[in-house]
């Protein structure tokens, strides 16, 4: 089947052509880079939204993104189950449109950090988790500087298991240390209810090329994997 | 009429101010202003707005804020300051 | 400053009388204010080189004299063709004075400039590197609070714009303390394609020309007085003496602009930089042999009541010209409106070879377009500065302290420490590219995706070294950033040289300018690298007590490596391995850190520069690398080669057992052993099976090629053939002290 992803483009994303990259030159699938205003859900499967800083992160970071039209036709999607993945300022957009719980807040250090980090698989039933084991541990970077998760509903989000991602030190122990932006609870992805929409902070497709990871692992390439398998099942 | 509206968003308790507590721990505490207790730090917004009346522009104000979420209402609070004829 | 005046307006102009009564004789009139103010801008030291450009002269035609040289110095930015079908340019430039005063603004502007530029050859800026140089951190908040705003003004821009920093250099002394250097430098890569087809210049009459991006406000306005009023509603200290960035607008310039240029229709392209608008269209028509006529009504503005002085003067920032085809212009419209980027059609170009900007009905400019761009030079008087000999003639103290106790003081000093600080704040792998990232090798490295090639770049010098021999410090500042990349398996391709330097009416400090373009000259011609750039500041120099900055000729060295497994990593991969040190060791502890940092000497014989040794150097470490022959190389700088061994040791914890009695000399003292900085050594680790082999190889190209250790599994330096005692370091103790510098200085 012809499988077809959309990576939106908002004014200042940044990493929307890392991703394209990523799904179409290592996954090999047609992902299309889609200008926001020309967005339009029944054309894809399943749609990224990339880092960057959409709209130059003005009055809060995601805030103005969250109103454009790409957002009314992603809704569409996230109510009838297709794939949604917010990455970085993309996970921020979707808080901000309340596709996901919860809010991001400014680095505890009041520093932008870039650096590769360890998550924990929390849970592995959602549309981009199915190719990882839970309590596995994965190699990735952040790069931000507003990305402490912050939620008053801490207590329902895991009851509900929408935490998907935990940062962890190498072994897998969630502690402070590992923790590099003050993120409540640890928490570095949450999911929907439904499990078909995920937004996480750090870079998967900044960790999908042994070549350009420091221990030469391909971590983040399982989560746009999973993904399309999602994909592929749903429509059997 | 037009009316000036000066509106400031704060983080929630809950959510931490750590620009706030920075200023005060790192700068104020040590340069001899230990008489300071808190700071708390916000974006302020001044929104010239045409109105019937007071009431009038705070209610719309309020309303833009709210639906539009120009504050984040799981992290944030939204105070009106003042409102005066402009 | 002499003032010129016309119809009751003032303006003080960087032009001698005999200039303003050149330019009245040649126009045959007194220039509007507006022209005055043109001429001020183009004939200033940082847009005409007035000073510099007789001494520059002596860089060889890049051009000319090498045929992968597709654009040389004197064009927005240096590019080369480096195969594949792909081209690279790059650039570097200063942007001292500004941040000297708002360091975060300062250093932000300063990295939208120089992308700009990138922008205007046709080709994607993909990644920035930033020499920086400041007064000790120690006990000096000024210099923290410049290093903590620059460092933050750099890292919020490049992040915003999703331009990786991929590398830079910090160097802290005095000399730099109330004139902190800010120099900033970016590649950007295209095909061949993209590159001949980017615009260049306003050459065809009839096209229109384009404003697009931000707004024009009063930014950079300065010494004027206009006879009808007071200069404007806000007073000189209400306005920012410094310009503001605005990334956000700037990524989506980019954008644009690559997309506008992928139509065909752009034909001239230009950002707006010195002198704004006026300047930028008296280039773009004079490189071109055209004219143009300008509707000064048409240019959107920020500020009411602006008149023709300040728009066609405005320093605003992110603002581009285009020169584009009639047939073209609503395809170009359109990319402008997609991105929702303010633009205006504000003229046209035609055949006049005049450019007229119109207020309305008043004609305010009427310069012939190549005017602006013959501005004289001035000759300059050098001096050898009579303080030199005797600081040359210091001599190293006996040593007090015990040589484990220097080590770790050295480890910890501030030119030496983890500059992690700095680059954790930079999104260095946003673009998928980056495959060394900072910290993990001498230069950066990114991958051209769809190739087998890889990008090595590195930026920096001594200043130290060029303060005491110029000549032979900036050949040595080119040794150390081509032995960067040389280190990661890279060839160099190409320089571009930002100079810093004081007051160029001193005719000391002009000395130390001439002395370091001879230097460098000299040593591209030898090793054969075309300089395709450059950058000259000059007035960096405290007003009150009239010291200059220590002479910075600042080096950027792009290469190329083939193929994955021709990139070499830093540190240390294996147990049991030889260490060995290529390159002789002389005693040649003059602006070490060694003296600077235990004995606060500025003094000393510098390190000596010979072309042909080096050359041979090179040329064997290559050869070692085409044999697979080096498992991992470091090459030696700051603090000698003990230090290069220690960082080697870092990051895989890997230990090593010394023993020098293969590199002793009878003159050389175990200080100067192990601090001197004698330049292009290196430290290779290799195979004990390899050691015949290479030696062999040494000894075919007649260099001194010693082991002095092999690695081990206890995280220990043990140091043993000395002439003092031996002595054991303990490596976690070291990185301990080289990871907390800056942190404890910064974050506490």
């Amino acid at each position: 089947m012809s499988i077809k992803i959309a990576v939106i483009e908002f004014p200042a994303s940044n990493c929307d052509l890392d991703a394209l990259h990523v799904l179409n030159n290592v996954l090999n699938i047609e992902a299309s880079l889609v200008w926001h205003n020309h967005f339009k859900e029944k054309d894809y499967d399943g749609v990224v939204l990339p880092g960057g800083f959409a709209f130059g992160d003005y009055l809060r970071a995601g805030i103005i993104a969250a109103h454009s039209p790409a957002i009314d036709e992603a809704r569409i999607m996230l109510k009838d189950g297709r794939p949604i993945l917010g990455i970085c300022n993309g996970f921020q957009i979707l808080t901000e449109a309340q596709f996901l719980p919860g809010a991001l807040l400014r680095n505890e250090s009041l520093k932008f950090v870039c650096k590769w980090v360890n998550l924990k698989v929390e849970n592995n039933k959602t549309a981009f988790t199915n190719r990882l084991n839970v309590a596995d541990v994965i190699d990735i970077p952040i790069a931000h500087g507003e990305g402490r998760y912050f939620t008053d509903q801490l207590k329902e989000l895991i009851d509900n298991d929408q935490i998907v991602f935990r940062y962890t030190d190498e072994k897998g122990f969630i502690t402070n240390d590992s923790n590099p932006n003050g993120s409540m609870d640890n928490i570095a992805g949450v999911c929907n209810l439904e499990g078909n929409c995920l937004g996480l902070m750090p870079h998967p497709e900044r960790a999908s090329e042994a070549i350009i990871s420091p221990k030469g692992s391909t971590h983040g390439k399982l989560i746009f994997d999973s993904m399309i398998d999602f994909i592929k099942r749903r429509s059997k | 009429m037009l009316w000036e509206v000066e509106v400031v968003l704060e983080n929630k308790k809950a959510a931490r101010d750590p620009v706030g507590e920075t200023i005060k721990r790192d700068l104020l505490a040590k340069k001899g202003y230990d008489m300071v207790s808190n700071v708390r730090s916000g974006q302020y917004l001044r929104i010239n707005i045409e109105a019937k009346n007071e009431a009038n522009a705070k209610d719309i104000v309020e309303k833009m804020c709210n639906e539009l979420r120009i504050f984040n209402p799981v992290t944030q609070t939204l105070t009106i300051l003042n409102v005066k004829i402009s | 400053m002499p003032k010129v005046d016309t119809d009751g307006d003032e303006l003080e102009v960087n032009l001698t009388n005999n200039e303003i009564e050149q330019i009245k004789d040649e126009l045959k009139r007194d220039p509007s204010i507006t022209e005055w103010g043109m001429f001020d801008v183009m004939h200033s030291e940082h847009c005409s080189y007035k000073s510099s450009r007789p001494k520059l002269k002596l860089f060889e035609d890049a051009e000319k004299n090498y045929d992968y040289v597709l654009a040389g110095p004197g064009q927005d930015a240096g590019v080369i063709d480096i195969g594949d079908n792909y081209a690279l340019a790059f650039r570097i430039e200063s942007h001292n004075h500004p941040s000297a005063i708002e360091p975060y603004h300062g250093a932000a502007t300063g990295i939208g400039g120089i992308i700009r530029d990138i922008l205007c050859m046709g080709v994607r800026p993909i990644a920035l590197l930033d020499p920086l140089r400041f007064g000790p951190l120690k006990d000096n908040p000024h210099s923290q609070w410049l290093f903590k705003y620059v460092v933050k003004g750099i890292a919020d821009y490049g992040n915003c714009t999703g331009i990786p920093t991929i590398g830079g250099e910090v160097e802290f002394d005095k000399s730099f303390e109330s004139n902190c250097l800010v120099n900033v430098a970016c590649i950007g890569l295209g095909t061949i394609e993209d590159f001949k087809h980017a615009p260049s210049r306003a050459n065809n009459p009839g096209d229109y020309i384009i404003l697009m991006g931000g707004s024009t406000g009063r930014d950079g306005i300065h010494g004027v007085t206009f006879a009808s009023r007071t200069l404007t509603e806000m007073s000189e200290a209400d306005r920012p003496a410094v310009q503001i960035g605005d990334p956000f607008t700037k990524k989506l310039i980019i954008e644009a602009t690559l997309e506008a240029i992928k139509t065909g229709y752009v034909r001239g392209l230009k950002d707006l930089g010195g002198g704004g608008l006026s300047c930028a269209l008296s280039e773009l028509t004079g490189d071109g042999g055209t004219g143009a006529r300008v509707d000064m009504g048409k240019i959107f503005i920020r500020e009411p009541g602006m008149n023709s002085f300040e728009v066609m003067l405005s320093e605003s920032q992110e603002r581009m010209a285009f020169i584009v085809q009639p047939e073209g212009l609503e395809e170009v419209l359109n990319v402008f409106r997609k991105y929702e980027m303010a633009h205006a059609v504000i003229g046209r170009t035609d055949d006049t070879q005049v450019l007229k900007v119109y207020d309305g009905d008043n004609l305010v400019v009427n310069l012939p377009a190549t005017a602006l761009s013959d501005a004289p030079t001035i000759p300059r008087k050098e001096k050898r500065p009579d303080y030199l000999d005797d600081l040359i003639a210091q001599k190293t103290p006996e040593q007090s302290k015990k040589l484990d106790d220097i080590i770790y003081e050295l480890i910890a000093s501030e030119n030496i420490c983890s500059k992690e600080w700095i680059y954790r704040q930079y999104d260095h792998e946003v673009g998928v590219r980056s495959v060394l990232k900072c910290g993990e090798g001498d230069s950066g490295v990114l991958r051209i995706i769809g190739t087998n090639k890889y990008i090595s770049s590195s930026v920096g010098t001594n200043s130290k070294h060029c303060f005491l021999d110029p000549y032979n410090g900036s050949k040595g500042g080119m040794v150390e950033i081509c032995g960067n990349v040389i280190a990661n398996g890279a060839r160099p391709k190409a320089m571009v040289n930002c100079c810093n330097f004081g007051n160029p009416e001193i005719p000391e400090s002009f000395w130390y300018f001439a002395e370091s373009v001879k230097g460098i000259a000299d040593f591209c011609r030898e090793l054969k690298i075309p300089i395709v750039g450059g950058n000259v500041s000059f007035y960096n120099e405290d007003e009150a007590t009239k010291t200059a900055i220590k002479p910075a000729p600042v080096i950027m060295i792009v290469g190329i490596i083939e193929g994955e497994k021709n990139i070499v990593p830093l540190p240390f991969k294996d147990v049991g391995s030889d260490i060995l040190l290529i390159g002789k060791t002389k005693a040649e502890l003059g602006g070490s850190e060694y003296h600077s940092v235990i004995y606060h000497l500025e003094g000393g014989i510098p390190p000596l520069v010979n072309e042909k040794e080096i050359k041979l150097i090179w040329d064997f470490i290559f050869e070692l690398y085409e044999n697979n022959l080096v498992k991992s190389n470091h090459d030696i700088n700051k603090g000698g080669f003990i230090i290069a061994i220690a960082e080697m040791c870092f990051k895989n914890n890997i230990g090593v057992n010394l023993d020098l009695n293969t590199i002793q000399e009878e003159n050389l003292r175990d200080d100067e052993l192990l601090f001197s900085e004698s330049v292009g050594r290196f430290i290779v680790e290799s195979s004990k099976s390899d050691y015949d082999k290479i030696m062999d190889l040494g000894r075919k190209y007649k260099i001194s090629v010693k082991k002095i250790g092999i690695t081990t599994k206890e995280p220990e330096i043990h140091i043993n053939g000395l002439k003092t005692s031996n002595f054991t370091l303990n490596l976690k103790k070291m990185k301990r002290l080289y990871d907390s510098t800056i942190p404890n200085l910064m974050d506490k």
